[in-house]
């Protein structure tokens, strides 16, 4: 970026200036721990399970659940920094912070307090998703072709993104009898008392309209419901981001 | 505000000074909670035991024992339809390497049947030294966590030497603790580090104020430079491309990844060894809450050949014993045991081929230190538990008790 | 004691001072109160550490009571000094002639209003990132045989009354010293603190859903959902940030410029 660049996007001067860099690093941490601790929430009760286990990790309902559910604070957050700043940084933002969060959740919690090997609980990212989401609102200022693009490019970028990270984990194993993932063998032998192996949401349901070929179709119908889940919380952004005062509640 | 959150912390720090007492062990996880209907009358453990109580890290533990699926299942718990045998200890500080049902191996989860008899056996391996408390249980779909009998386990050694090899169906040997970490770690680095830049591009600019100001203004166009223009078009085709030419060299890296295995194992039960030579049917049962004593009236026919002799009355991991019957128990530590807890009404063994009504009383304060006096105030006042009975070769018999339950309270 | 506009006047550009610029009055006390709740926190965690294992597997226990119980008695005395202490404190010392408020005073309490709803959202990111997903984490370690887990403990009956204190706070400061938020209700802030505020009613439907409901630990639950539904209700801070940066600009058009 040129220093021009900065001229031309800065209408204050002098003390103003000052005045308004500081506002803006008020709001930076503040946006910061809001986005870590409620997006967070939204997404550890939505899809955590999926995401804090590595033997929840299936190809079926993994890739459909996650980009659903992790489309919605993006969308509501681009709707207010991207209309009313120009900040094309509402998904990057959102997906950064619930990985500061998961981060140290995993580490703090299942780790060093409870003993569980990092490795089991991986975080899956959606960083690629919302940089793609981040420039197709940016370069087409329309929620209609950001929804279309954007809501599919989220949820198709969602697997192939996160497969390098976990295919590993997916190589067979024979144990006791059987044929296992490592993923399935990690749930196995590292006790947990609450999520027992037939809690797991996975490999179940009417998906299989493609032979043994799920992954695609999954991810297909997640960019299905992501197109309508982006504007949807779009709107919802915006009606959360209301500047209205009244007299009563 | 800075007054107030000083007294706060003062306050706290008062609070967690008083709570700094020496911690003793816990000795239970939890079982007491669970309503003694459901203890009582899902699963009833019997003969479980430990291969030994000192390890040191690296050392195996084999659990084993016997369990029966009670016949009267309580109406307010779902079926069994999917269970999980489980350990319970405070995390992985022990890993399970084996796991059998009626001597099949077993690694998913499985139905139960009604009435259905299983013996199971869990191999653990130890992970973390430390003094642990270790139940086999069973985690029943909706229905919660039944516990079979608990035990201590001192484990010793370093953590650091703890191995967990596996060899894939590639022949590659892998340690389970460390499988995959660094791949991971590595791939959200770089990812996150990409965000990061992202969002440094934009937030080292004026934000909030001018660019708001600006928009009102009109001059939105300016806030979006060419540069920046050109750095999402680079990123709109490069992140797809690369993310799936990673996931391209991926597939050829791992070309017999397979998918999540989520069938459930298929365990027939044993042959009956609960309800075979001896049939029980009460006739009345009362429990005297201040007395804490249960009284059963029931009626026990002895199709066996051996006169037999009423030795223990098991509930919910609660065992009464009737003295100088049965297999001795000297130099038994388990709590549970209540070893004069058991008396009848007449000492005469049944006869082969006799049918007699017996009076058995439970006497024992292990009824409200286990909070089973609570079965007054279930929903279902129903008692559920196993009588022994023993012939005089030691010949074990075993008979399953299902009963309403009336109080007294006198 | 009452504040006024006139006695808190503006203070002077301190070209020479070395203390934080007249914007940035409150920002020692904001850093305080970051460095505070920190303590606090990484405070609860190291004692869930140290005694969650050995003493918070089973309710039934005397150790339990000894070293969990206690500790809620005494996060819930505290909670309850505390709630009508600041409350009441911002209240009395409520502005009672913001009329007379000068831009750059005005511009000072936006300020510090952001402050609040940060010390407020950082509280948000303890109950509803960390200490939150540590509940499925530690309830794979210990059976759920009480609503009053070793984690729930802190979780639910520290964590969350202690953001509702600090969100009500950031209201009532918005409410009682900001001539906008003085006349009229901000629909914005409203929502981003009785929604979250909410979430600590959810408790009980949690509870009752893991007591008749599912027994084990799915996060992802229908039980856990009034949870989800409360914190979306953040989101009304992007319509906090629009009212300052309206006003904020236009206050910034009435001050003069200084080098």
């Amino acid at each position: 970026m040129t220093s021009t660049d900065l001229e031309i996007a800065q209408p204050y001067t002098g003390e103003k200036a000052r005045l308004s860099r500081a506002y803006d690093y008020l709001i930076l941490v503040l946006a910061l721990f809001l986005f870590i601790g409620a997006f967070h929430l939204h997404v550890a009760l939505t899809v955590g399970d999926w995401d804090f286990w590595v033997d929840w990790k299936d190809r079926q309902w993994w890739p459909l659940v996650t980009p659903l559910m992790m489309i919605t604070f993006p969308a509501a957050v681009q709707a207010v920094l991207w209309t009313h700043f120009r900040l094309p940084l509402g998904a990057t933002l959102c997906i950064a912070c619930l990985l500061i969060g998961t981060w140290i959740a995993r580490f703090f919690a299942y780790h060093l307090w409870n003993y569980f090997p990092i490795n089991e609980v991986l975080p899956a990212t959606m960083l690629p998703s919302a940089l793609v989401l981040d420039a197709i609102l940016m370069l087409s200022d329309s929620v209609t072709v950001t929804s279309i693009f954007g809501g599919m490019a989220f949820a198709l970028l969602f697997y192939p993104s996160n497969w390098p990270i976990f295919a590993m984990f997916h190589v067979p194993v024979e144990y006791g009898g059987a044929q296992l993932t490592v993923a399935d063998l990690f749930g196995f032998e590292y006790i947990r008392a609450g999520t027992p192996e037939y809690l797991r949401l996975i490999e179940r349901g009417t998906l299989r309209t493609y032979g043994q070929v799920a992954t695609p179709l999954s991810a297909f119908c997640s960019g299905l419901l992501c197109t309508l889940m982006y504007p949807a919380w779009w709107f919802i952004g915006k009606a959360f981001a209301t500047t209205r005062f009244v007299q009563k509640i | 505000m800075l007054k107030t959150i000083k007294k706060f912390l003062g306050l706290l720090g008062l609070g967690a000074c008083c709570l700094m007492l020496a911690p003793s062990g816990a000795a239970a996880h939890g079982e007491k909670a669970l309503e003694p209907f459901i203890r009582m009358r899902t699963i009833q453990w019997y003969d479980v035991q430990w291969s030994r109580e000192k390890l040191n890290v690296n050392d195996e533990l084999v659990i084993t024992g016997k369990f029966h699926v009670a016949e009267d299942w309580p109406r307010g718990v779902p079926k069994p339809d999917a269970t999980y045998l489980n350990v319970s200890s405070p995390g992985p500080v022990f890993i399970r390497t084996e796991r059998y049902l009626n001597g099949q191996s077993s690694v998913s989860s499985a139905a139960l049947k009604l009435g259905g008899d299983y013996d199971f056996k869990i191999v653990l391996k130890a992970r973390l030294p430390g003094r642990y408390h270790l139940h086999p249980f069973f985690n029943l779909h909706d229905a919660g966590a039944v516990m079979g009998p608990g035990h201590w386990f001192e484990v010793a050694g370093d953590p650091a030497t703890f191995t967990n090899q596996v060899k894939t169906l590639n022949g590659d040997m892998i340690d389970m603790e460390s499988y995959g970490l660094a791949n991971g770690v590595a791939w959200h680095a770089f990812w996150i580090a990409l965000g990061s830049a992202w969002l440094l591009w934009w937030v080292r600019r004026p934000l909030f104020l001018p660019r708001y100001k600006m928009l009102q203004l009109g001059q939105e166009n300016a806030l979006i430079t060419p540069l920046d223009r050109k750095i999402a078009v680079l990123m709109l085709a490069g992140v797809p491309l690369f993310v799936f030419g990673a996931q391209a060299m991926t597939d050829r890296q791992y070309p017999n990844a397979i998918p999540l295995q989520a069938g459930m194992d298929q365990i027939e039960p044993l042959p009956a060894a609960v309800n075979g030579l001896v049939k029980l049917k009460v006739q009345r049962a009362e429990f005297n809450v201040p007395a804490r004593s249960l009284t059963i009236v029931a009626q026990i026919h002895n199709a066996s050949d051996q006169p037999l002799q009423i030795g223990e009355f098991a509930t919910a991991n609660v065992r009464f014993l009737n003295p100088g019957v049965g297999p001795s128990r000297e130099g038994d530590k388990d709590t549970l045991i209540a070893p004069q807890g058991m008396s009848l009404d007449s000492a005469d063994p049944i006869q082969p081929g006799e049918t007699r009504t017996v009076r058995i009383t439970a006497t024992d304060s292990l009824w409200q230190r286990e909070r089973l006096d609570g079965l007054i105030r279930d929903a279902d006042s129903r008692l559920g538990g196993l009588l022994f009975l023993y012939d005089a070769n030691g010949q074990r018999h075993i008979a399953s008790v299902s009963t309403a339950i009336i109080p007294t309270f006198n | 004691m009452s504040v006024t506009s006139q006695e808190i006047q503006p203070v002077a550009a301190a070209h020479v001072s070395f203390g934080p610029p007249w914007y940035l009055r409150e920002v020692y006390k904001y850093l305080a109160t970051f460095a505070g709740l920190t303590i606090i926190y990484v405070g609860f965690r190291l004692y869930q550490g140290v005694f969650g294992v050995s003493t918070g597997l089973d309710s039934s226990e005397p150790a339990f009571a000894t070293h969990w119980m206690r500790l809620l008695y005494i996060e819930l005395a505290v909670l309850a000094v505390v709630f009508p202490a600041l409350w009441g404190y911002l209240w009395f010392t409520r502005d009672q002639n913001m009329d007379a408020m000068s831009p750059k005073e005005e511009i000072t309490r936006y300020f510090t209003l952001t402050m609040w709803i940060s010390v407020y959202t950082f509280a948000v990111y303890w109950a509803g990132s960390y200490f939150a997903e540590q509940d499925n984490s530690w309830h794979q370690v210990s059976v759920r045989d009480t609503p009053f887990t070793a984690n729930h403990i802190i979780e639910f009956y520290f964590n969350f009354p202690l953001y509702v204190l600090l969100g009500g706070s950031a209201w009532i400061y918005a409410r009682t010293r900001l001539p906008l938020y003085a006349k009229g209700i901000s629909v914005p802030l409203t929502l981003a603190v009785v929604g979250p505020f909410m979430i600590l009613v959810s408790v009980g439907f949690n509870e009752w859903g893991h007591t008749f409901w599912f027994r084990e630990e799915f996060f992802a639950a229908p039980i856990h959902w009034g949870f989800v539904i409360g914190v979306w209700f953040a989101l009304g801070v992007g319509g906090i940030l629009l009212q300052q940066v309206e006003r904020l600009t236009e206050l910034l058009n009435k001050i003069e410029d200084a080098a």
